[in-house]
């Protein structure tokens, strides 16, 4: 079963590490770009079952009723499984009472919220703006409402130290939310921060935050169940899971990416390319062994890992026959428990390096 | 031709006086080339000598000029500007009545000015002083001129001169016929000519540059080699106008080029004399010494798989390069490659650049040697030149080094730091002289190896570049020298074992070893670098661990960069060498060169 991304590409405020593909809200040029994406599903979607749809940004909040009430009835063309899951993005500030009521008549079921920071120099830094009380008011209406509820916390800028940090948590956690993602700052190109030339923090610190956070979470009972993600017992986020897993998934709009048989693909970022209805922008057809590539590259993000059997399964080939991956055991850079072949949690910071090393273990002839 | 209207002169210079472009100017006026036909710096045939702006092999071009009614040859030889190739200047040198010595108006006289001088004086060459780029806005003739006075020209003689614009160009070639005397060869004598320099042609093979000083040589005469008494066919003679031009005889005076289908370069010694097989003279010409490399270094391709590339791209530099030695080397470390060996630091990063460029291998190059001279308590004697030949401490009795005498010209302002610079590389004060209130000539005796490591570099930051410095080796001294090593997770690294004097090793071990820690990349467990000599540590550090590579964000929009960047990843680390189980860049080679103390 597939999954649908839908990117909308608009903000009123635009932060200084953020590479997404985004522009200052327009009244006019949302209208066409709604009418632009409903093209666009209506000759791309195949009419199979939807397991979840993630709508994305820039800041689809940010969007008027009037604009969301079209976004949702482009969406409804999707057949939806029963168990479906439905997330919206946005930001404290544009995600009124009223726009909370027609997420829940429209069968939102997750929202996700960039919060980042609440520090004033890291705010600062990022150019972005924090109000407590309506974090607070919204976070308590969107309970009342019964969604699930994820909030992005930042960490690692240059402005911030471990006190910082901690404060940021502090608050985090007293939302009690059932979803956190934690990103650690990456300076992009073409972004503000690249721009202007700033510096990452020392990894040393970096990686102090990242285990004083993950701590801290897993004191209040989240479940770090991807590198960056923590959510409490039963509210993993079923959409990134289908990226995390290696499954199908449409990607509709400007910059959106998707993965369809075998190919994965990624529109343009150019809006005038788009509304031109040039869509597509790059394609990669996988060979068998990039899928693998893939498969092996993605799964070990997740404490589950790999499923050896499920592998086998899925590509009639043992994992064993294609990477050794029996020196990494040795080194207990890798974990095989029964089935489940996956990076020890202790060694996630580093498992770029690890995967590299598997893959470098293939296993030739 | 006659021989008392052949002029034979070459143009000396501080590099970037303007030496090749003055060349140029001349060939304009001469006519041997149209202004259109001229590429900047005509002579510089290797795309590399253009780059740089200096000149690596030599060149020597025949011009005709009108004066006073009778027609004049011109035997202009360009020269190599650097000090590395000091013995083929004074070949080329050799070859010639008279030089030019090149001043910059705005530079004013510097160390290889000087250099170069006393060479053409022992050569006996009669100098025409040009001060060059006149037309500069910072030209300060007047100076220029008090000190070339105060180095023993008057003032009626010098030059003044713009290659750019052309200015002075008749009247400097006026002075060429005037003041430069003409051969005094002997056309009756049997031949004797002076190679002074060669070069390899793929369908000619070796082409030989000579200046016949007796006698004359023919087209089908056997020649002889005097040093190595290896006898050719005379197959082809030609002169250059700067276009090659056929000729049946070369005779006392003059100078071309001889075909002998030679193979190999190294048949053909710079410096040596030819003479006819049948009637052969008696003496050779004075001067020849065998080229010796004084510097060597490792070279191995990153890529284990290029090693035979290295190889074949070796031989062919060597085709046109017989001062560049190699022999095959392994190392625990690098795996297969060759032990080279150069004239000097120069000469080294020539071949390297041409390698890479060339032939496209990319090299790791581990840091230069001097060759050393090991005496063993058995009383044997080694020549050592790398430090991984170093016999063990207890069977050596002593260990020499060689010294050269350090010639270092700059404004007087600077010889505080200067002289410190030269104790702290173990100098010894010889003397200082100074040619005028604002400049002096500083000279120290030194370890070749001093100024091989790291010694360039900081004269010029020392004195913010206005530092020249010029070297003659001048034999072996005893020093206290001993063999360090560096170990990376209790290894010894053999390519990074270098030879230090004593009361150095601490210092440079634990520099060493911190620059290593900040180039070495963290790896998923802890590295312990140190530094030791024998058995004792003395300098220690540690990479530390690997603490976090992971990209946190990974979604749809992502995936395909997140594969991207590991598979960029991937290709970084081909580039590096496995060493052992630590992966290290090629720059930690390289580093262990450039220190800041």
């Amino acid at each position: 079963m597939r999954s649908v991304y839908i990117h909308i590409p608009f903000c009123e405020n635009i932060c200084s590490y953020c590479d997404f593909c985004k522009m200052f809200y327009n009244e006019k040029m949302v209208d066409s770009y709604l009418d632009e994406l409903h093209r666009e599903i209506k000759e791309t979607y195949q009419n199979d079952l939807i397991k979840s749809i993630y709508i994305g940004g820039g800041t689809p909040s940010c969007l008027n009723i009037k604009q969301l009430e079209k976004l949702f009835s482009i969406i409804n063309i999707f057949k939806k499984d029963k168990d479906f899951s439905f997330t919206i993005e946005g930001n404290f500030e544009s995600t009124s009472f009223d726009k909370l009521q027609l997420y829940k008549k429209n069968n939102v079921t997750r929202l996700s919220f960039g919060l980042e920071s609440i520090n004033e120099n890291n705010l600062k830094f990022l150019d972005r703006k924090c109000d407590i009380l309506k974090i607070k008011e919204t976070i308590f209406y969107a309970k009342k409402l019964d969604f699930d509820i994820n909030v992005d916390l930042m960490y690692a800028l240059p402005t911030e130290d471990m006190t910082i940090l901690n404060k940021d948590l502090d608050f985090i956690l007293s939302l009690d939310v059932n979803h956190i993602s934690t990103y650690s700052l990456i300076i992009e190109d073409h972004t503000k921060l690249k721009i202007n030339n700033v510096q990452n923090i020392s990894e040393d610190l970096d990686y102090l935050m990242y285990e004083t956070i993950c701590k801290r979470l897993k004191e209040k009972g989240y479940l770090h169940y991807e590198i960056s993600n923590f959510a409490k017992e039963g509210f993993a986020s079923v959409h990134n899971l289908c990226y995390w897993q290696n499954q199908e998934y449409y990607g509709f709009g400007l910059g959106a990416s998707s993965y369809l048989s075998n190919k994965r693909m990624t529109n343009t970022k150019s809006i005038t390319q788009y509304l031109k209805g040039l869509y597509s922008y790059y394609e990669e057809v996988l060979t068998k062994k990039e899928v693998i590539e893939y498969e092996i590259i993605l799964r070990l993000r997740l404490n589950r890992g790999i499923y050896l059997k499920e592998f086998f399964e899925k590509y009639h080939k043992n994992l064993l026959d294609i990477y050794d991956y029996q020196e990494l055991l040795a080194l207990k850079l890798l974990n095989l428990e029964e089935d489940r072949l996956f990076i020890p949690e202790e060694k996630w910071y580093i498992s770029n390096e690890i995967i590299r090393r598997l893959l470098e273990a293939e296993v030739h002839g | 031709m006659k021989q008392e209207n052949i002029r034979n002169f070459c143009i000396i210079a501080h590099i970037d006086h303007g030496k090749s472009t003055l060349a140029d100017r001349i060939l304009e006026k001469t006519g041997a080339l149209e202004k259109r036909e001229i590429k900047d710096q005509m002579l510089d045939s290797m795309d590399i000598e253009r780059e740089r702006g200096i000149t690596i092999k030599l060149n020597a071009v025949q011009l005709t000029y009108k004066y006073k009614g009778e027609e004049y040859y011109l035997h202009l030889i360009d020269t190599p500007g650097h000090v590395d190739f000091s013995y083929e200047v004074s070949r080329s040198l050799a070859a010639c009545e008279g030089a030019i010595l090149v001043v910059d108006a705005s530079q004013g006289v510097e160390a290889q000015t000087l250099a170069n001088l006393y060479l053409a004086l022992e050569n006996d060459l009669d100098i025409i002083p040009v001060i060059n780029k006149i037309d500069l806005p910072n030209a300060d003739i007047d100076k220029v001129i008090k000190e070339l006075e105060t180095i023993g020209f008057s003032k009626e003689d010098i030059v003044l001169t713009s290659a750019k614009t052309g200015v002075g160009i008749e009247a400097l070639l006026e002075k060429v016929i005037t003041n430069i005397k003409s051969p005094k060869g002997d056309i009756n004598r049997p031949l004797r000519a002076l190679i002074f320099d060669s070069l390899f042609d793929s369908y000619r093979g070796v082409i030989t540059s000579i200046r016949v000083v007796d006698g004359e040589v023919h087209v089908g005469d056997l020649i002889k080699m005097m040093q190595t008494n290896a006898i050719y066919d005379v197959i082809g003679l030609s002169i250059n106008t700067p276009k090659e031009k056929q000729v049946t005889s070369l005779k006392a005076g003059e100078v071309g080029y001889i075909y002998a289908s030679i193979k190999s370069i190294s048949d053909v010694l710079v410096g040596d004399t030819i003479t006819l097989e049948k009637n052969p003279a008696s003496e050779t010409l004075p001067g020849y010494k065998p080229m010796k490399p004084m510097v060597y270094c490792g070279l191995y391709p990153i890529d284990a798989s290029k090693f035979d590339d290295l190889r074949e791209a070796l031989e062919k530099l060597k085709l046109n390069d017989a001062a560049l030695t190699f022999e095959p080397e392994t190392s625990k470390a690098l795996g297969f490659g060759f032990r080279c060996g150069f004239l000097g630091l120069l000469h080294m990063e020539i071949i390297e650049e041409r390698v890479d460029r060339e032939f496209n291998i990319d090299l790791i190059a581990t840091a230069p040697s001097v060759i050393y001279e090991v005496l063993l308590n058995s009383g044997e004697k080694l020549m050592i030149d790398s430090p991984n030949k170093m016999p063990k401490k207890e069977a050596i009795s002593k260990v020499l080094e060689p010294y050269v005498k350090v010639n270092i010209f700059s404004p007087s302002s600077y010889i505080g730091p200067i002289m410190e610079l030269c104790q702290n590389k173990r100098g010894t004060f010889i003397n200082i002289d100074y040619l005028d209130e604002e400049r002096v000539t500083i000279n120290y005796e030194m370890p070749l190896s001093e100024i091989v490591y790291d010694f360039f570099n900081k004269l010029k930051s020392f004195t913010k570049g206005y530092a020249s410095f010029d070297y003659e080796v001048i034999g072996y001294k005893e020093s206290n020298l001993v063999k360090m090593d560096i170990l990376l997770n209790g290894e010894v690294i053999d390519a990074l074992s270098v030879i230090v004097h004593k009361d150095f090793a601490y210092n440079r071990g634990k520099i060493i070893v911190e620059k290593l820690k900040e180039i070495i990349p963290r790896a998923l467990f802890e590295i312990p670098i140190q530094a030791s000599i024998g058995n004792k540590v003395i300098a220690r550090s540690t990479v530390k661990a690997l603490r976090k590579d992971v990209l946190a964000k990974c979604y749809g929009g992502d995936i395909t960069r997140k594969k991207k960047l590991l598979e960029k990843q991937k290709e970084g680390k081909k580039r590096m060498k496995k060493i052992g189980s630590v992966e290290l860049p090629q720059e930690a080679f390289m580093s262990l060169l450039s220190q800041d103390e």
